[in-house]
């Protein structure tokens, strides 16, 4: 510290500032719209701020809304809470298939990594063609569904192998050298050591599909998610609610993410008292 | 089910693709008694343990225990129970709960085997553990841990991997010691794995030497240490000189060998005699020889090797005075008393003599393709 008298060394410094310029890059533009959302009655898009109201978050809900913000966020929720649910109950099992050494397991993961590579745009069209070709409509809860898993559950399997990296063979062993069977062992030692990982898992689900725009833009079909409905207001909407609208969104991540990490803690907590 | 833990291994082999880690070996290991399994790593120890257990199965051959078939049955039927070398604490579960664990799997009813786990606990001393979760405890309270789940299930043979192997030196020889009266107080087997010379000898009532996915020798380890079956063997033990020589004589109950060193005489218990010419090796312990300084010339004799001090190492009670040789190390340990006595310095020539009767021939014939693969020099 400075009060012992040592000088600090000019690399300090220059990773501060470095650091700082990351922090405000990272979190200004958020900070700009949050605090812009609350932006006076008779104020516009940018600062000064004139006054503080409300008035932007009643305008999104209200009768003079300006966009389908509502109809795109009861679409946007279940499809991200679809999303997270279909990612875990694949991923996860996924993952553990892949601690054995199975027929194909290579090629299968080249294939996984394969669909993080390409452009989501592109797939955007090509899930558009193919559903076009089968004769099938896009919808938000088909085609949006198919094109968001094909981008969470390469996710949510790389995950899963950081997970079980940490597992030994050695648990599975000592369950089964103490008389578990396999879904004993599964249910009783398995799931509750990967427990954490299948929060992470859910977590990317959620919010993968929740903000995801390019694998949406061709395939939600006539009724835009919540992201391709922002993207509009872009374009059309020049007032705050804008902004009323990336801090209501925000606040509902944040509530995901709450809810997970909160459900994790009283689990655990659970499970110490309950003992046996 | 028996109630012995009498293991017989008969024609065992397995093989991972192809590599072969396990070659038709044929062992018996009697009920009750205390074996080690030793070997360098990838011997194929660990793999015979597991075959044992039930977490692999042979390529072929049987297995019984207690005169049973165990082949294809799981571990709760075989009456085994393993300690693993991680201990595989559940990391999710209580002390407690991980010694219930068993009990659970059984359909024990919670009261019943909360309180069994706290007794079987009681019998670790670490029932004021009990709430406590696996992360926080030392390496030794785990390995307690993992000794009370599996002593739980009650088995008649208890296989223990590398059980000594994460304990620090002074935790080691604590639980060496509590290891062996445990085995003594429950008389049932234990199968134990380990690459450590001294935990084999100070353990077991049967040593099983391996290499290569082979038994080199079976025996109780006062026969391993002082008449190890082949060179390889000598040299894992330790505290031995392996030499090789030609027989140059071979007459009733005495063999003349000529080494590289001079000349050797043998006592030859067997009174076989040995082939004229026959390369034959042959151990002598390292704290039978005599050492004394040599100035000058020292007339050639039998059982004599001369040469000049490499290495000098204190033990505490024996000093290690390491003799450069062709090729090996001649090593003499010389009792504390005697070397401070008449201490010899590095670059010393000294002089090494022992007794005939002390100089074991080791049975099998050297072949040129004996090979040593465990290059630690053990003291």
């Amino acid at each position: 510290m400075a009060a012992t008298g040592t000088r600090r060394d000019w690399s300090f410094w220059v990773l501060a500032i470095f650091f700082g310029l990351f922090v405000v890059f990272l979190y200004g533009p958020m900070i700009t719209i949050y605090v812009l959302s609350f932006q006076g009655p008779t104020g516009g898009l940018t600062f000064p701020l004139q006054g503080v109201s409300l008035k932007w978050f009643g305008d999104l809900f209200g009768q003079a809304r300006t966009g389908d913000v509502g109809g795109a966020f009861s679409r946007s929720l279940p499809l991200a809470l679809a999303v997270m649910v279909l990612t875990v109950l694949i991923a996860v099992p996924a993952g553990l298939a892949f601690r054995r050494n199975f027929y194909g397991s290579t090629l299968i993961f080249y294939a996984a990594i394969a669909s993080l590579i390409v452009p989501g745009l592109v797939l955007s069209i090509g899930t558009l063609v193919t559903f076009n070709f089968l004769g099938l409509p896009a919808r938000w809860y088909t085609s949006a569904l198919g094109a968001h898993l094909s981008w969470t559950i390469p996710f949510g399997l790389l995950i899963m192998f950081a997970v079980i990296s940490r597992l030994p063979r050695s648990y599975e062993e000592a369950a089964y050298d103490l008389g578990a069977s396999r879904f004993q062992t599964l249910m009783l030692v398995i799931v509750p050591i990967v427990f954490p990982g299948m929060i992470a898992v859910a977590l990317f689900g959620f919010t993968l599909s929740y903000d995801e725009f390019p694998r949406s833009w061709l395939t939600t079909g006539p009724k835009n998610t919540l992201p391709l409905e922002i993207w509009t207001m872009t374009t059309n909407v020049t007032s705050p609610s804008l902004y009323a609208l990336g801090t209501v969104t925000t606040l509902i991540s944040f509530l995901v993410i709450a809810l997970a990490i909160g459900s994790i803690a009283i689990i655990q907590r659970r499970r110490l008292r309950a003992g046996g | 089910m028996s109630q012995s833990g009498e293991i017989r291994l008969k024609g065992v082999s397995k093989s991972f693709g192809d590599t072969h880690a396990v070659r038709d070996i044929d062992l018996t290991i009697a009920n009750g008694s205390y074996c080690c399994l030793l070997g360098p790593s990838g011997c194929g120890k660990t793999t015979i343990l597991r075959m044992i257990a039930g977490h692999e199965t042979p390529t072929s051959g049987e297995i019984t225990i207690g005169g049973q078939s165990v082949v294809g049955l799981p571990p709760v039927q075989r009456g085994t129970a393993m300690m693993f070398q991680n201990y595989a604490l559940f990391p999710h579960l209580s002390v407690r709960d991980n010694v219930a664990f068993y009990l659970k799997m059984r359909g024990v009813r919670k009261a019943e085997r909360r309180a069994r786990a706290g007794e079987m606990l009681e019998r670790v001393q670490l029932d004021h553990l009990a709430d406590r979760m696996p992360a926080a405890l030392s390496g030794g309270q785990q390995q307690r841990v993992a000794l009370a789940r599996a002593l739980i299930t009650n088995p008649r043979v208890l296989l223990l991997d590398e059980p000594l192997s994460a304990l620090d030196e002074f935790l080691r020889l604590r639980m060496r010691s509590e290891l062996k009266s445990l085995q003594n107080q429950l008389g049932i087997t234990f199968v134990h794995v380990t690459h450590t010379q001294p935990e084999a000898i100070a353990l077991a009532d049967l040593v099983v030497v391996m290499d290569h996915g082979e038994i080199v020798q079976a025996d109780t380890p006062e026969a391993i240490f002082t008449r190890p079956a082949t060179p390889y063997v000598a040299r894992f033990m330790g505290g031995q000189n392996v030499v090789t020589g030609t027989v140059t004589s071979a007459e009733a109950g005495e063999i003349r060998i000529a080494g590289k060193d001079g000349a050797f005489v043998a006592i030859d218990p067997k009174g076989e005699g040995a082939a004229r010419d026959a390369t034959i090796a042959f151990s002598i312990r390292r704290d039978r020889i005599l050492l004394t300084p040599a100035s000058g010339e020292v007339a050639a004799e039998p059982n004599l090797v001369v040469g000049s001090v490499e290495e000098i190492e204190y033990q505490g009670s024996f000093v290690k005075v390491t003799m450069g040789r062709d090729g090996e190390p001649f090593v003499v340990h010389v009792p504390d008393q005697v070397f401070f006595a008449t201490p010899v310095a590095v670059g010393d020539r000294v002089a090494a003599r022992w007794q005939a009767a002390d100089t074991h021939i080791i049975d099998r014939p050297v072949g040129a393709e004996e090979t040593f693969v465990y290059a630690e020099e053990v003291v």
